[in-house]
């Protein structure tokens, strides 16, 4: 499958802390893959590589096969920019911005804008900074599809929506999204939203991808397992993660099948019993993924 | 596209920028106000003879205003620009960066243009209806620097405010300012003299700091 | 683009720093070089120095002498004319020639110079008083003039207009006394606070040396003689109480002259071969009726020399060397002139 995007062993430092080392990825052509992990994992700065306002130390991200610090001006007409909060240029009006960006994209769709501002309660002469952060994501949603790029780049989506509102915006990029084939790469702090929104997700943990696969095989494999037992195995084994133990009950997560993980659980010479396991929610599988703290 | 960017600057800067024009126009008018009024008590012969034997251009009071509203316009066109990283918006538009940037700054340097063509005209021509041409232009002459630390107040203030690490922005701010000390350096009137096309020169170049300041937006650079 | 504005950020910051850190230096660097206040005497016929430091005062000669105030006092009799005739010891003769108090005062005079007055932009219009107006105070004129390649102008100040009569009758006269427009420097002191007015001292395109002035409405023009081969360069009028001398002036070759009245005699100053460059140095002139003390400060020194004031020969001479700053960079003013611009130093 062709790929939009394609980032090749990013390393970055801010100063002397190491943000990651030979991060790689790839984003296929018409999926939506949404970037999870905890504060200060690097999703911002991967973001920024990607949206061409950060310089990597090394490495090197390509969209549409050209390397995004040295792009051609035009190939970000195929480009679709969410910047983090749905800023736009507050001192616009809806009507103001609207023509703004008109004269930029020759493909502009006036009509997707306006279709979209006639659900809002604002006045036409009303300027982006004395709308609510609903109103203004709104005009940022509409705006991308007017334009209507290839690919998405979305920055901590649902940034400062209220919950019925992140849910809207959710539902309805992915209905554009799948109808006209784009491809969206995006990253949010609520990850409930994503478990709707996204087809693939990556992982991230300090310094590294910790797991990039689609949605449906975390929903459909992992598990949240618990029993109880004294105390903490005595040995770490692959495929369990993060196991925690909180009032006499041992808590992991773990892609692998239950008969799986008491094979592992004995050969740990781990006493334990009432081993329980249900599947998890991505969140549930993220938090198990990367810990709580 | 070019007309996209000057709305889009037009919406940041017009209500500032009819206050500017008012306001360079309204120093100007009252320094030469204060000329026709003196005029009218002593005489036009009291002007003539202060003007020659005592160096007097009675235009000082604009002396520091092209410059404030050099860097006001800059704060008022490129602090929107800034706020929550909205350039990126700019720099994100099938554009390329270097032109985006430049015609932003050429439409700051238009409007400059236009508020302190219509301050020179004011002093100028009620100037030459009381004065002989020397003097007219002795006045025009002395405030020329002052003008042109307008337009580089202008381009270094777009230079600081663009600049991503505030660290960087303080040692330019530094910078600057020492550069604008050299517009006010003069002992008499009209002393800049050959130097002046110099300092045009250099005024124009100081406006390619801007693109360092915007290259280090895009390379991601903070404190 | 990013390569070219780095390097116009490096060139300014050197240019600033050049500018800066030695002012800087300069500033914090409190050690002042003073020369001492030095005068010719006409008593011991040599110079009298007055050195100071801090609160100290020495009074003394080149021979190392040392005398007291009041001594010093009358060393100097004719520049003290005043505190000694206060305190009733202001001589009745010197050189064996006898002295008049109120004439000591009259033929006295400081005349100076400095490059800046000079180097500057200066605004081309000027003023010519009337001198025999026949009223004791004299008035500024309601109109002011230039001087161009055409000839002099007169501008009605009150209608900004061109008076073209008088500027035919004017530039005709001048003209007929073989002025060459236009002027290469024009002196003059308009003012009608002074005793009496001599109107300008013109130097023309050609070197030539000329006396204007407005005497009842009209124009009073003399050309100068000058020796032969001298180019005049820079004039200036000096209106001093003793109308003996009209002008002083440098010409080409930086000698240095005063002009005599009545007569318009000029006669070069005698400074021992050392001349003196109105561009580029101060001068200070302290005369009285027995003699000059003329002081000359250029960049690494400071000149003294004492001529007779009637015959303007030399009498003696001295130098004080001037301590160089061992401070470079670029500098945007300069004491030399009243121009901006950088000068590396």
């Amino acid at each position: 499958m062709e790929n939009v995007i394609e980032c090749r062993s990013l390393t970055h430092y801010y100063g002397k802390r190491l943000i990651y080392k030979g991060l790689s990825f790839n984003v296929p052509k018409g999926r939506i893959l949404g970037l999870l992990g905890k504060n200060g994992t690097g999703k911002t700065t991967t973001i920024n590589i990607l949206s061409g306002y950060l310089e990597p130390k090394s490495g090197e991200c390509r969209i549409f096969g050209e390397n995004i610090r040295s792009m051609n001006p035009a190939t970000r007409e195929r480009i679709g920019l969410l910047i983090e909060g749905h800023v736009q240029y507050q001192f616009m009006t809806i009507k103001e911005i609207e023509r703004f960006y008109s004269a930029f994209y020759p493909a502009w769709r006036k009509e997707a804008y306006y279709e979209l501002m006639g659900k809002l309660k604002v006045a036409p002469g009303q300027r982006i900074s004395r709308m609510s952060c609903g109103q203004k994501s709104q005009v940022a949603l509409g705006l991308i599809l007017a334009q209507n790029p290839d690919l998405l780049i979305l920055d901590d989506f649902s940034l400062g929506l209220d919950p019925g509102y992140r849910r809207l915006f959710a539902d309805y990029l992915r209905e554009y999204a799948k109808a006209e084939g784009k491809t969206v790469f995006l990253t949010s702090h609520i990850i409930q939203d994503m478990e709707r929104l996204v087809d693939d997700c990556i992982i991230m943990d300090y310094g590294k991808i910790l797991l990039q696969c689609p949605v449906s095989d975390i929903l459909g494999k992992f598990r949240i397992y618990s029993c109880l037992a004294e105390k903490m195995p005595e040995k770490d084994f692959d495929g369990i993660y993060h196991p925690s133990l909180i009032k006499g009950r041992l808590e992991f997560g773990s892609f692998l099948p239950p008969e799986e993980v008491k094979e592992k659980l004995d050969m740990a010479a781990t006493v334990y019993s009432d081993l329980q396991c249900s599947h998890a929610t991505l969140e549930d599988a993220f938090i198990s993924m990367t810990g709580k703290y | 596209m070019l007309k996209a960017f000057i709305s889009k600057e037009w919406i940041k800067t017009r209500w500032y920028l009819l206050a500017a024009f008012i306001t360079i126009t309204a120093f100007a008018a009252y320094s030469v106000h204060g000329i026709f009024r003196a005029v009218s008590i002593r005489g036009a012969g009291h002007i003539w003879e202060v003007m020659v034997t005592r160096d007097a251009v009675f235009i000082d009071i604009i002396q520091y205003v092209p410059l404030i509203a050099g860097v006001l316009l800059s704060i008022f066109q490129f602090t929107p620009e800034m706020q929550r990283k909205c350039l990126k918006l700019t720099l994100h538009l099938p554009v390329p960066a270097m032109r985006s940037t430049y015609v932003m700054i050429g439409f700051g340097m238009a409007a400059l243009s236009v508020c302190f063509t219509a301050a020179l005209l004011t002093i100028s021509i009620p100037a030459t209806a009381i004065l002989p041409k020397e003097l007219a232009a002795r006045m025009v002459s002395t405030a020329l620097p002052w003008f042109l630390a307008g337009y580089c107040g202008y381009t270094l203030a777009t230079w600081i405010i663009l600049e991503p690490s505030w660290k960087a922005r303080t040692a330019w701010t530094f910078i600057s300012v020492l550069i604008l000390r050299i517009f006010f350096l003069a002992p008499a009137p009209a002393a800049y003299g050959k130097f002046l096309p110099w300092l045009a020169l250099s005024v124009i170049l100081s406006a390619s700091l801007a693109w360092l300041s915007v290259t280090r937006f895009k390379a991601g650079r903070q404190d | 683009m990013k390569i070219f504005a780095k390097i116009f950020l490096i060139i300014s910051i050197a240019v600033l720093a050049a500018w800066q850190i030695p002012w800087l230096i300069g500033y914090f660097d409190t050690k002042t070089d003073r020369t001492p206040f030095t005068l010719y005497s006409c008593v011991t016929g040599d110079f009298a120095i007055l050195k100071h430091d801090g609160d100290d005062f020495t009074y003394t000669d080149r021979k190392g002498n040392i005398y007291t105030e009041r001594q010093f006092d009358s060393i100097l009799p004719l520049f003290y004319a005043r505190q000694l005739f206060s305190e009733g010891r202001f001589p009745d003769t010197l050189d064996s020639k006898p002295i008049v108090f109120k004439e000591a005062l009259e033929k006295s005079f400081f005349f100076t110079s400095r490059p800046s007055d000079i180097n500057r932009s200066v605004p081309g219009i000027y003023f010519l008083l009337e001198s025999e107006s026949g009223r004791v105070d004299l008035e500024m004129p309601s109109d002011a003039f230039r001087i161009n390649g055409r000839g002099i102008e007169f501008i009605d100040m009150e209608t900004n207009s061109t008076d073209t009569a008088k500027s035919r009758i004017f530039t005709q006269a001048m003209s007929e006394c073989g002025f060459v427009f236009p002027a290469k420097c024009v002196s003059g002191n308009p003012t009608p606070k002074k005793e009496y007015d001599e109107g300008y001292i013109l130097a023309d395109s050609e070197g030539s040396l000329f006396h204007l002035k407005m005497t009842k409405g009209k124009p009073y023009i003399r050309k100068i003689r000058l020796p032969d081969a001298v180019i005049a360069e820079h004039a200036f009028i000096t209106e001093f109480g003793d109308r003996s001398m009209i002008a002083l002036f440098t010409d080409s070759e930086n000698r240095f002259y005063a002009v005599r009245m009545p007569g318009y005699k000029t006669m070069e100053i005698g400074m021992a071969g050392k001349g003196f460059d109105p561009c580029r140095e101060s001068i200070l002139v302290v005369g009285n009726m027995l003699d000059w003390t003329i002081r000359i400060n250029s960049d690494d020194s400071v000149r003294y020399c004492a001529v007779s004031a009637e015959s303007l020969t030399f009498l003696a001479g001295m130098e004080y060397p001037v301590r160089k700053s061992r401070l470079h960079g670029i500098r945007f003013t300069s004491q030399q002139d009243r121009f901006v611009k950088p000068r590396l130093y």
